[in-house]
């Protein structure tokens, strides 16, 4: 039994006969009226049991931070009119402000009652139970119950670095040859033999081919293709920090996602592994159309483990994966205590096969305590955090390793900077 | 996806399970419900105040006022002044035992009281009720047990023949016409004794303890307490109370807080707690159990910098501070500079030399002279490799 402020105003309105007649007695009789009157009110209320109710929405997945719906058709199936409240109960994270409803049903009828949801962080959320109130036809009390209705939402990555996207990708025309401008070099290979038009670079005549035919023939060139990128993302304890307002995951998920994008657009084929000591998310086998959504979906619900990553793991899994060179991409910290204890112990079996690149998360904090001249004793250590940094990072260098050691919002771009001027020069 | 309806539950399971949830709180309610029954019971109410007639004890009067009861005599024991006033009207009988707490005032009211009155210990009393002619012996001064006969004309003494007393006893005049001292203790101190004053009749026991519970038994102790107590159908038995100033004059004094206020006050104060009551089963029941989510963890990654400041603050680390900023400065210039991170100081030196236009030897102090050994050396340090780095950064 519930019972609602009309209850307690019809009880303070005893003070009137209490006034009139001062003794305990009519204290104790008007608390038993009311008593009774909240029983008997609850009794003749609609029993929330009778209530059917169906979840129609949420299906399926939804960006981080975008506007979603939970969606109940609540169908009354007792006798007696219901009038009450239904409240649809999600985690916090949901965003579910406005989720209790006041419904009013005829016997027989239903309705549909819809709560506006706007996700806060990425992941499955299970719906948490729907609560029925009613109230009796005298509102002073009544009864309540709260059901299992199964649903859940999946919150995908935001992808915010995907406003990078575009430019990166004209960037990738440029090398393609598609655009005006003929870029050759490198990172390019022969792709076919055609014959001369006005403007092209005389440079680009194949004068033996053109011997061998009447015409003059050019060659033209087109950028690797069919490479393969593994993106390695990491885990472990040191992405579960908090840079900024997220972890250090997030911003690496961000990367991840626009270099997925851009090397999907390309033409190479990647693939993804999350791993700290097992394998957490992969995606394999995914290309164009259906890249991004496996890549969203497999990374809705990675989260940060407090272990340490286990890098001869890592290892193995690149092997299984890879037969040839690739562009293996760690998505992990330069922490220099954890580098140094792992991944400078493996980086040359991973070096010597493949070109590796080491994505990190550098955090604004540290540049700003360095900064600081009020606490001396502040900026000294964080000048001594950096030198580490860097000088693990040198080391990283001098195994071959491409370090980007980038702010979170930075990191996706530099990260697809670092792959084209890669992929210019050919070293994929 | 199919419709939910109801929670699975019947009435009957959910009368079961709240009955299995709420049971050790009805058990334990119960268990304090019986305890405070119980506590509220009429017990047989007893105390150890001495001469009190509740008290069984040795030094209580309980066997006196329990006999005097069952001889018709009502027996009221009060402990406040003005219970014993408004209770002893004239043909009852006043019994006072000690009057060391009584205030003068009370004294004086009390010695006013048309009733007949028996003084145990009460000096002041005596003294005001007989106008000097009767007084209790000084206590310190008190006599060993002994009988003693009567050895007088008042008829209670004489049918009790002889009592079995010691105390420090009562003196006084004899042979005044009304008064009359009984039982002699030598040292021209006696055992009891009574006077007639303001109309009334006025006995004096020199040895309190003579009808305790104890001693009532011996010789003919009863038959005196008995004669003397049970005079009228009415004793009012006052043994006076620490803290009870009387209040004879105001009759209002004693009444409570809730006489001064409006009758209808502790019925609405009553009723206020029923509302509390309903508001709280109102507030308290919640549409639904709270949705709890796991959080992700949420340490700063800068918290390892921060704790090495902290190092250094507690080890007052000077040295280790100024090595990792010169290091630092270095490191900057040395990469703005187009210097490789492996050249040697002289090789910096030098070209920190040029790019500022500074002295190689003040340079070179600052880079790698002596550590700082104080605040105040570690921020000129600072100072000063701050500006040696601006310079190299805006030639």
């Amino acid at each position: 039994m519930t019972l609602t402020w009309r209850s307690v105003a019809l009880t303070a309105v005893g003070a009137v006969p209490v006034f009139l007649f001062p003794a305990p007695g009519t204290v104790l009789l008007w608390g038993l009226v009311v008593l009774a009157l909240c029983v008997l009110d609850a009794a003749l209320a609609a029993s929330p049991r009778t209530v059917a109710v169906l979840r129609e929405a949420p299906a399926g997945s939804v960006r981080l931070h975008t506007a979603a719906e939970s969606r109940l058709l609540v169908t009354h199936t007792g006798r007696r009119r219901l009038r009450g409240l239904v409240r649809d109960a999600w985690p916090p994270s949901a965003g579910a402000v406005l989720n209790r409803h006041l419904v009013s049903l005829p016997p027989g009828e239903s309705t549909r009652v819809r709560t506006a949801l706007l996700p806060t962080r990425r992941g499955t959320l299970q719906a948490d139970r729907v609560t029925i109130r009613t109230a009796g036809p005298l509102g002073l009390a009544g009864r309540q119950v709260s059901l299992t209705v199964p649903g859940e939402l999946r919150v995908l990555p935001e992808f915010a670095s995907r406003r990078h996207l575009p430019s990166r990708l004209a960037r990738l025309r440029e090398m393609d040859g598609r655009a005006a401008v003929q870029v050759r070099g490198q990172g390019t290979e022969f792709d076919s033999l055609r014959e001369y038009v006005v403007g092209d670079d005389v440079r680009s005549i194949d004068w033996r081919a053109s011997a061998r035919r009447a015409d003059v023939v050019v060659r033209t060139w087109r950028p690797e293709r069919d490479r393969r990128v593994l993106l390695v993302l990491d885990t472990s304890r040191t992405s579960a920090a908090r840079v900024g307002d997220a972890p250090r995951l997030d911003a690496q998920i961000e990367a991840a996602l626009l270099l997925a994008a851009l090397a999907g657009r390309a033409g190479d084929r990647v693939e993804l592994v999350a791993y700290d000591r097992a394998l957490r998310a992969r995606v394999a086998g995914m290309a164009g159309a259906r890249l991004m959504p496996a890549m969203a979906e497999a990374l809705a619900g990675v989260e940060p483990a407090l272990v340490e990553t286990d890098w001869s793991g890592v290892v193995g899994q690149v092997g299984e994966r890879l037969s040839q060179r690739a562009l293996v991409v760690l998505l992990s910290a330069l922490e220099p205590a954890a580098v140094e204890a792992g991944l400078l112990g493996v980086v040359d079996q991973l070096a010597s096969r493949h070109q590796v690149v080491l994505a990190s998360v550098r955090d604004p904090e540290v540049e700003d305590l360095r900064a600081d001249r009020t606490d001396l004793m502040a900026a000294a250590a964080a000048e001594r955090t950096e030198l580490e940094r860097s000088a693990v990072a040198g080391l990283l260098r001098g195994r071959g390793v491409e370090v980007v050691d980038a702010l979170p919002d930075d990191l996706a771009p530099r990260l697809a900077d670092t792959y084209l001027a890669l992929k210019a020069a050919g070293r994929l | 996806m199919t419709a939910v309806i109801g929670d699975g539950t019947t009435a009957a399971s959910r009368a079961g399970a709240r009955w299995r949830r709420w049971r050790w709180v009805l058990v334990v309610l119960g268990v304090v419900l019986v305890a405070g029954v119980a506590a509220l019971l009429p017990e047989p109410r007893t105390s150890g105040t001495p001469l009190a007639p509740d008290n069984p004890g040795d030094d209580g009067a309980m066997a006196v006022a329990e006999v005097l009861g069952e001889q018709g005599v009502r027996v009221e024991y009060v402990r406040g002044t003005v219970a014993a006033l408004a209770a002893a009207d004239a043909g009852s009988t006043l019994l006072v035992s000690s009057d060391a707490m009584l205030s003068t005032e009370q004294v004086r009211e009390l010695a006013d009281s048309p009733a007949d009155l028996v003084l145990l210990d009460a000096p002041v009393l005596a003294a005001a009720v007989t106008e000097g002619r009767m007084g209790f012996g000084y206590p310190g001064s008190d006599q060993a047990l002994s009988r003693q006969t009567a050895q007088c004309a008042d008829s209670d003494a004489r049918v009790a023949g002889a009592v079995r007393t010691g105390g420090a006893g009562l003196n006084g005049v004899s042979g005044a016409r009304a008064d009359t001292l009984c039982f002699p203790l030598g040292d021209g101190r006696f055992a009891y004794g009574s006077t007639e004053a303001g109309g009334r009749r006025v006995d004096l026991f020199g040895d309190s303890l003579l009808f305790s519970n104890a001693r009532v038994t011996d010789e003919g102790n009863a038959a005196l307490a008995l004669r003397a107590l049970g005079r009228h159908d009415h004793l009012v038995w006052y043994i006076p109370e620490a803290g009870d100033t009387g209040a004879i004059r105001g009759q209002d004094a004693g009444a409570g807080l809730t006489a001064l206020l409006p009758p209808q006050a502790v019925a609405l104060g009553l009723l206020s707690v029923l509302v509390l009551l309903a508001l709280a089963v109102w507030r308290g029941r919640r549409l639904g159990p709270v949705v709890s989510e796991r959080l992700p963890v949420v340490v700063r990654a800068a918290e390892t910098t921060r704790g090495r400041a902290r190092l250094y603050r507690r080890g007052r680390a000077h040295g280790h501070a100024a090595a990792a900023l010169r290091a630092g400065a270095a490191d900057r210039c040395a990469r703005r500079l187009g210097l490789p991170a492996s050249a040697a100081p002289e090789h910096v030196i030098s070209a920190l030399a040029r790019a500022t236009g500074w002295d190689e030897r003040t340079i070179g102090e600052l880079l790698y002279g002596p550590p700082p050994t104080d605040d105040a050396g570690l921020r000129s340090l600072a100072r000063r490799l701050d500006e040696m780095e601006s310079e190299v950064h805006h030639p």
